[in-house]
């Protein structure tokens, strides 16, 4: 038994604390999805057909599955940070899956043809795509984060690659409204190699930064 | 003082806002539970240093508990998550030494292992399952388990290495 412990030193240290509050974390993230949103038209521009009110119905669907993904993910991990047996959302499987539908579909459009074009390979605006919707997810995984810390998750990989997802799906939706394309082959490559990317860097990261 | 879930829950809410005797009763009542929930999980002398590492956990992270939820489930994964955190380590010692020397140490220096892996061993591959305890809790050598298993020596490594691997995700779950 450690010599140092002892119950009544616990009571000693008490201090009234505020319950940990998942909105704050909603606050933080659409904050910094807002801030990155507005970085991105002010720097890059918004698309043509958003300004003219008049949008593509693929960049309204894939803005929304965006949403959809980064608002699942996140009510995991907000869930994820207090403890409880039992208590664990799913939710977060059916928009991915629904978000998957993009590669998807772009690859058996691929097959069809017998070929990927290689133009959306090759785009301009790949790499900006990346390090886009990257920058905006350091911000709002980094947010997260700084609350998660305050937390007590106890799925500590799970948690760490969701975080990277939510941040990665509202990262690249911030980007998403400034992309000059609306192919799904270029939603199904860029967009997924983005979100990826994002969370398997999460993935690495965030548990060392989480562990309590 | 006789405490239930509701009771605890009440309690709890009371600590957070300060309350140092219910803060009391909450721990002098977690510390019973708790004592019993690792009985059986770990060896009997390591109980005691367990449950003050949960209090302590508990005490950190108490502004994670949600009063308008039951308390057990929240204390239940704290100490899940202590427990996965014990075992874990204790692989990861394991696994170094093996690197280091290829070779258990016959008189084991933590029965935690010991305790665990019986229960966990099950749920694995008889082969992972078999060579693990032939090494790692009866202190055979590589070369001595790859004689009894057929296995190859560099199997033998590679099937404890995966078998420990599939030890820590099934604590991950338990």
């Amino acid at each position: 038994m450690k010599s140092d412990f002892s119950i009544d030193a616990l009571v000693t240290e008490l201090a009234p604390v505020r319950p940990l509050a998942p909105r704050e974390a909603w606050v933080a993230v659409a904050g910094a999805t807002a801030v990155m949103t507005g970085v991105i038209a002010a720097g890059y521009g918004l698309r043509s057909d958003i300004l003219a009110g008049a949008p593509d119905p693929i960049v309204v669907i894939r803005a929304g599955i965006l949403l959809l993904l980064g608002i699942a993910s996140t009510i995991a991990v907000t869930t994820s940070a207090r403890p409880a047996i039992g208590q664990v959302s799913h939710g977060w499987r059916w928009a991915l899956a629904a978000a998957a539908l993009f590669p998807v579909t772009s690859m058996g459009l691929a097959l069809a043809a017998g070929a990927f074009p290689m133009a959306v390979v090759k785009a301009n605006s790949g790499p900006y795509c990346l390090a886009l919707s990257g920058a905006s997810a350091v911000l709002i995984g980094g947010l997260l984060v700084a609350w998660l810390r305050r937390g007590a998750p106890t799925a500590i990989d799970r948690v760490s690659w969701l975080t990277g997802l939510a941040a990665g799906s509202f990262g690249t939706f911030a980007y998403s409204l400034h992309c000059p394309s609306d192919t799904v082959h270029y939603i199904g490559l860029w967009y997924t190699l983005s979100i990826a990317l994002i969370a398997g860097l999460a993935r690495i990261i965030v548990p060392r930064l989480i562990r309590w | 003082m006789n405490v239930n879930d509701d009771n605890l829950a009440e309690l709890m809410a009371r600590a957070q806002a300060g309350n140092a005797e219910a803060y009391r009763a909450v721990l002098t009542s977690c510390q019973r539970w708790l004592t019993g929930y690792y009985r059986g999980r770990i060896a009997p002398h390591q109980i005691d240093d367990l449950v003050q590492d949960t209090l302590i956990s508990l005490h950190r992270k108490r502004a994670t508990y949600d009063p308008s939820r039951p308390f057990l489930p929240w204390l239940a994964a704290i100490a899940r998550y202590r427990w996965v955190d014990q075992l874990r380590r204790t692989y990861r010692a394991n696994e170094t030494e093996l690197e280091d020397q290829f070779v258990a140490d016959p008189v084991s220096n933590d029965i935690t292992a010991k305790v665990s892996l019986a229960r966990l061993l099950e749920q694995i591959p008889s082969k992972q399952a078999h060579v693990i305890r032939l090494v790692k809790i009866d202190g055979y050598s590589i070369k001595e388990a790859a004689l009894r298993t057929g296995q190859t020596e560099p199997l033998v490594k590679v099937n404890i290495h995966r078998g420990l691997k599939k030890l820590a995700a099934l604590c991950e779950k338990a």
